[in-house]
């Protein structure tokens, strides 16, 4: 059974953890296609959390065609995954990052100086891709 | 057509003999929702939620539990209540099987089973006495007890303020699957903002007896924006969507409402936690002419 | 409800139960030989002549169970001891602990509840305030020979007058419990008010409910009587004194010199004061009456316990705690 974890220091709303805690293990293969969520009364008793926020989630998830929901039954994992990235993409990506990261602590940066600099660029990069789809 | 809303108040004020606990406070809770009420001590917060179960009167305006006044303290009003009042007070004499009872004999419709079976899955003894009982296992009982009648709208002060850190996941662990059960509608006070974001979806904030925001948490979260930029001279507070301006030698960060949309050149617009939000709207003066009770022509 | 009051109060009204029911075992004990005394009856012993019997029944009475009289006085704080226990807590104890919260949040309206308390536990003071009243009525009945019939050993303790006492003390305690919020404070609260309501009314009121008689009288020659008009040892006696002929009043000094001069002669000062034309007199109200003013009093004490209690009704509607 798939288990939800919770932040509440990250800044990121409730909702969108578990969103992308769903996106990711689906991405990573710990989520199979005709895989069970938990009910939303189980991710509330476990992570005493408003149901409303686990609801939310599942309906956002099932927007984005990654899960579907039979009633009485439960969440389901849809087979027809939205184009996964293929592993070896996700290898060379980790293996550049771990470049940088390297040649970041070399340089002197700390932890908040990375994290600061990653964010930013990270804000810049999306914004100008998104208006570039737009 | 909307919903009826769970809880509605029009104007209310309540006057303790020359001062206002709360005034012209104007607001609805959606039903089904989970809301936080927040504020700072002797902000109304105790006497909004008494005036909402009908525990007080208001002295102006009217409060409606759907659709109905709670101040005719009719069984009907009460039966839709639930509270859970600040320090969950108990009769400490009584044991638990005692509250349980008093709760049946009190009550219309009153899930005896559903009560017992919730504490003795928590480990609470039936025959233990409610004085002798742990702060975390009083406040369960208390919940118990106003879960028991199946309210519609269960309102509770401060339920988490005196448990700690277990006793409180404990309790909103019931809370929260008490919510997930069914129709239900909850409004609890709270100065811990941090935790608000796990258990509710819809916040109000009140100051000075006022209610200064309102709404439902994603909405409030999508709709402020924290722009950073060069430091800027002009004021821009007059603009009614600049929530809170702070300046530094360089740089002025401004905290604005609907702001995403025209961003000056060189500025940034990142978002905002719920508790900078929260702590904006706290800290901007509040009108207290503008606030206080206009007596109707 | 009524289980959720039994449950509440089943300690206190124990108590109280126990306390009325010592109170009369112990009155019991000590009445029996008093009663003894007069195998004919008391009252058989009230109206003169006194027989042998009669008289050397009283003079024990009077030497062995001249204490009653202090243990009638204190018998005047049981209405409050009853009620005070019962009321005070009624509402300060759910404003001390908070529990008001809860219980007016149940779906019994407040007003209700309120109701079913007052009535409840307003009926069992009442009810035990009677049942040590009879108690009460039956030990003093010899007592009845040595007066007190509307003082504070007697009118006070019999009839029905005890009862409204006590529900005045009820709704005097509940009230302050709704004003000072805290059991303790309420409870010494109310019992001060208690106290000097019940000394108002008893010593300054009570004397006035109905018009006193007034009896002057001319002294019998040969009677060797000179006291001041007396009438029946129950009654209460507001004044005496004596008149002259002219109608003028002797007082203080001149009535010492008056009995001087009476005595004079060593004769029978009756004669004297017969010839000089002077009369006594005196203002009382007649023992006769002791069920009006048992009547004036039950409904003046029944009234303000009404006028409390609609008070604490009209506040815990509004309900400002």
């Amino acid at each position: 059974m798939f288990h939800f974890r919770l932040d509440t220091s990250s800044g990121v709303p409730p909702y969108l953890q578990l969103v992308q805690q769903v996106q990711q293990a689906v991405l990573l293969g710990f989520l199979q296609p005709g895989d069970r969520l938990p009910l939303i009364r189980e991710v509330v008793e476990s992570l005493a959390i408003n149901p409303n926020t686990v609801a939310k989630a599942y309906r956002q998830l099932e927007q984005g065609d990654l899960v579907t929901g039979r009633p009485g039954h439960g969440t389901f994992v849809n087979d027809t995954l939205p184009a996964a990235v293929p592993p070896a993409t996700y290898t060379s990506l980790r293996h550049g990052l771990q470049t940088w990261l390297r040649r970041a602590y070399a340089a002197g940066l700390d932890d908040h100086a990375i994290a600061a600099l990653f964010s930013s660029v990270h804000h810049q990069t999306k914004t100008k891709t998104k208006r570039k789809t737009a | 057509m909307r919903a009826q809303p769970a809880l509605r108040t029009r104007n209310v004020g309540k006057r303790y003999r020359e001062a206002w606990a709360l005034r012209d406070c104007t607001l609805e809770l959606p039903p089904g929702r989970v809301s936080a009420l927040v504020g700072p001590n002797g902000a109304g917060k105790t006497t909004l939620l008494r005036l909402s179960v009908g525990l007080l009167t208001p002295t102006v305006g009217s409060v409606e539990v759907f659709g109905e006044s709670p101040t005719t303290n009719s069984v009907r009003a009460l039966s839709r209540i639930g509270f859970l009042a600040q320090d969950h007070p108990l009769y400490r004499q009584f044991t638990v099987a005692d509250l349980l009872r008093f709760g049946r004999s009190c009550n219309v419709r009153f899930d005896h089973e559903l009560a017992a079976r919730r504490l003795t899955q928590l480990g609470i003894s039936l025959d233990a006495r409610a004085g002798a009982l742990s702060g975390g296992q009083q406040s369960q009982v208390a919940l118990a007890l106003a879960l028991a009648k199946r309210p519609n709208l269960l309102v509770l002060d401060e339920p988490m303020s005196s448990l700690d850190p277990l006793a409180r996941q404990e309790f909103q662990q019931t809370l929260m699957g008490a919510v997930a059960d069914g129709e239900l509608t909850v409004l609890f006070s709270s100065h811990a903002v941090h935790e608000l974001e796990r258990v509710c979806d819809h916040l109000v904030v009140i100051n000075h007896g006022q209610v200064v925001l309102s709404g439902d948490i994603d909405s409030l979260l999508a709709e402020h924006r924290l722009l950073v930029g060069p430091r800027i001279e002009t004021d821009p507070r007059g603009s009614r969507s600049v929530v809170e301006v702070k300046h530094s030698d360089r740089h002025s960060t401004l905290l604005v409402r609907q702001g995403a949309a025209a961003i000056m050149p060189g500025w940034q617009a990142n978002p905002v936690g719920l508790e900078e939000l929260v702590l904006a709207y706290l800290r901007r003066p509040v009108d207290l002419e503008a606030g206080s009770h206009k007596e109707p022509a | 409800m009524t289980w959720m009051m039994w449950r509440q109060h089943r300690s206190e009204a124990l108590a109280l139960a126990i306390f009325v029911g010592v109170v009369a075992m112990v009155l019991f004990i000590l009445g029996r030989p008093m009663h003894a005394l007069f195998p004919l009856g008391s009252a058989h012993c009230l109206a003169p002549p006194l027989d042998q019997a009669c008289r050397s029944a009283l003079v024990r009475l009077q030497q062995d169970y001249g204490y009653s009289t202090a243990v009638l006085i204190l018998l005047n704080f049981a209405p409050y001891a009853i009620s005070g226990f019962l009321g005070a807590p009624l509402l300060a104890r759910e404003l001390e602990a908070g529990t008001w919260q809860l219980v007016w949040t149940q779906a019994v309206p407040r007003r209700r509840w309120l109701a079913f308390k007052v009535v409840a536990l307003g009926t069992v003071s009442v009810l035990l305030a009677a049942g040590l009243s009879a108690v009460i009525g039956w030990y003093r009945r010899p007592l009845d020979l040595l007066g007190g019939g509307f003082d504070i050993t007697g009118f006070d303790l019999t009839g029905v007058a005890p009862m409204a006492y006590t529900l005045f003390a009820f709704a005097l305690s509940v009230a302050a419990g709704a004003v000072l919020r805290r059991s303790l404070p309420a409870a010494a609260g109310a019992f001060v008010v208690f106290l000097a309501m019940r000394f108002t009314v008893a010593g300054w009121i009570r004397p006035h409910f109905v018009t006193p008689v007034t009896r002057v009288e001319a002294f019998v020659p040969g009677s060797g009587d000179i006291t001041d008009g007396t009438s029946n040892v129950q009654d209460m006696i507001l004044d005496q004194g004596f008149i002259d002929a002219g109608g003028r009043h002797i007082t203080g000094l001149g009535a010492v010199i008056m009995e001087g001069k009476a005595r004079e002669g060593g004769g029978d000062p009756t004669t004297y004061l017969h010839d000089h034309g002077i009369q006594r007199w005196v203002v009382y109200q007649p023992i006769e009456r002791y069920w009006t003013f048992q009547l004036i009093e039950t409904v003046t004490f029944v009234g303000l316990a009404v006028l409390l209690l609609a008070l604490v009704f009209w506040r815990i509607r509004r309900s400002a705690f």
